[in-house]
């Protein structure tokens, strides 16, 4: 665990060669976004979360649910 | 012009230009960073769920089914403030398993219930490169009651290339089972979350973050506990990692979304999940997003197989008179297995900011699907379907 942190951690400031604002025209584009369609992020982490034994990750204060 | 003056004038000129890109709405802005929305975002989906599984005592298959509509509205009402609401209801009706996957008799304990839920998030802008989230999260059915708050820091270099996240949340909930004895229990939750959100690549940006949870309270099944067996501890403290990654490919005009999690508890439930997507654009503003995902899970240390107490039966674990205080669930989302969802989305850009999407996907868990270990053995393979329609304004 502690050493595939480190491994992540290494890669990505590795990949920190500076990208200029101007070069960000693909990065901007609403498929790269990481919560690119909030209600649909929502509804599936509901469901996984409702039927599965893991949970959690992406953000904090979710709240919780009868889900029987 | 001597040496010096030429490379002062290059630089001048890279910092006019800089200065003049850095203008509002001349720069195109990476969702990495931390910039103020320019535009009001309303979303509104139509979703529905239903699952089955064959029930091992009579054979019959639908389990649950699920309709909710949802909305969705972000709008910044100045450059420094940014508000959010979220709103669902939830129109549940169908069967869930006593224990196992036993639905009891012909129709299973019959469920209907409601589930009303909505959220508030308010956002401040400071010096263009931090963000402060206030988060209010509310959720009532007829026996589950949830208020939830979340705090979130996002903080951005100068360059905008790497975002720092912290975050603390808080849900206080009250469960009142509606059948079976009467009662109140309370749980709540803390969570805490750290991340790290790094421009690559003109084409890729990467994200790391880091979650840990406590639960504390009552975590028991109350169903599951009047009608089969259910104990469980009232702490559970859980841990996961999440990486995620898009790359933009330019040779196909596509987005590939993908993401990985660790997850682990100290009720010895262990996890690995992973995301595929590729949003893959097509003439005339149509975009068709084929999408899989894969998680597999150890078992709680308290879960125990459907091989029932020689003496005593169904539901009752083996030794049970002996340690009926123990800990026990018979609960499939505490066992080991499996899953997998393939899935397809497709979503059309209109003129005048609108939108529409639709998406299905499949999803079943099977014991044989677990990587790395055996899965529980004894339980029937759960299904389900999911369906999305939906139809979105940015104005």
């Amino acid at each position: 665990m502690k050493r595939l942190l480190l491994i992540a951690g290494v890669l990505l400031i590795a990949g920190c060669s500076t990208v200029q604002p101007w070069q960000k025209g693909n990065l901007a584009k609403p498929a790269m976004a990481f919560d690119y369609d909030p209600l649909q992020t929502r509804f599936e982490d509901h469901t996984y979360f409702s039927k599965e034994g893991a949970s959690g990750g992406a953000g904090v204060g979710g709240g919780g649910c009868g889900c029987n | 012009m001597s040496q010096s003056a030429g490379r002062k004038s290059a630089s001048i000129n890279r910092n006019v230009l800089a200065a003049a890109l850095a203008l509002p709405g001349v720069l195109p802005a990476a969702h990495a960073q931390v910039t103020v929305p320019n535009a009001t975002l309303v979303h509104f989906k139509y979703l529905y769920y239903r699952d089955y599984q064959a029930d091992s005592a009579t054979g019959s298959g639908e389990r649950m089914t699920i309709n909710s509509p949802a909305l969705y509205l972000l709008t910044p009402i100045s450059d420094e403030w940014v508000f959010e609401i979220g709103a669902v209801y939830d129109s549940i009706s169908g069967a869930s398993p006593y224990f196992h996957t036993v639905l009891s008799g012909a129709s299973g304990r019959g469920i209907e219930d409601g589930r009303t839920a909505a959220d508030v998030t308010v956002t401040k802008y400071f010096g263009g490169r931090t963000a402060v989230s206030l988060r209010y999260a509310y959720s009532t059915e007829d026996d589950y009651r949830s208020n939830a708050y979340g705090l979130t820091v996002r903080h951005a270099t100068a360059d905008q290339n790497t975002t720092f996240t912290a975050g603390i949340g808080r849900s206080n909930d009250k469960i009142s089972p509606t059948d079976g004895p009467q009662f109140e229990e309370d749980k709540e939750t803390t969570d805490f979350l750290v991340g790290i959100t790094q421009v690559m690549t003109p084409d890729d940006v990467g994200q790391v973050t880091l979650y840990y949870a406590q639960q504390r309270g009552y975590l028991t099944d109350p169903y599951k506990a009047f009608w089969g067996i259910d104990n469980r501890p009232d702490s559970r403290d859980q841990w996961a990692a999440l990486f995620r990654w898009n790359h933009y490919s330019q040779t196909y005009d596509a987005a590939f979304r993908s993401s990985y999690r660790y997850y682990s508890d100290d009720w010895q439930v262990k996890a690995h999940t992973v995301t595929f997507e590729w949003a893959q654009s097509l003439p005339d503003g149509w975009t068709l997003t084929p999408s899989f995902r894969y998680t597999t899970q150890s078992s709680a240390e308290f879960y125990y197989d459907p091989i029932y107490d020689p003496l005593l039966g169904a539901p009752f674990p083996p030794g049970y008179l002996q340690n009926p205080n123990a800990y026990y669930t018979s609960d499939q989302r505490l066992a080991a297995w499996g899953g997998m969802t393939p899935g397809l989305k497709v979503a059309k850009a209109l003129p005048g900011g609108w939108s529409v999407d639709a998406k299905a996907e499949y999803y079943e868990q099977r014991a044989e699907w677990r990587l790395g270990g055996e899965g529980s053995p004894g339980l029937e393979n759960f299904k389900a379907q999911f369906y999305q329609v939906g139809v979105a304004r940015k104005f």
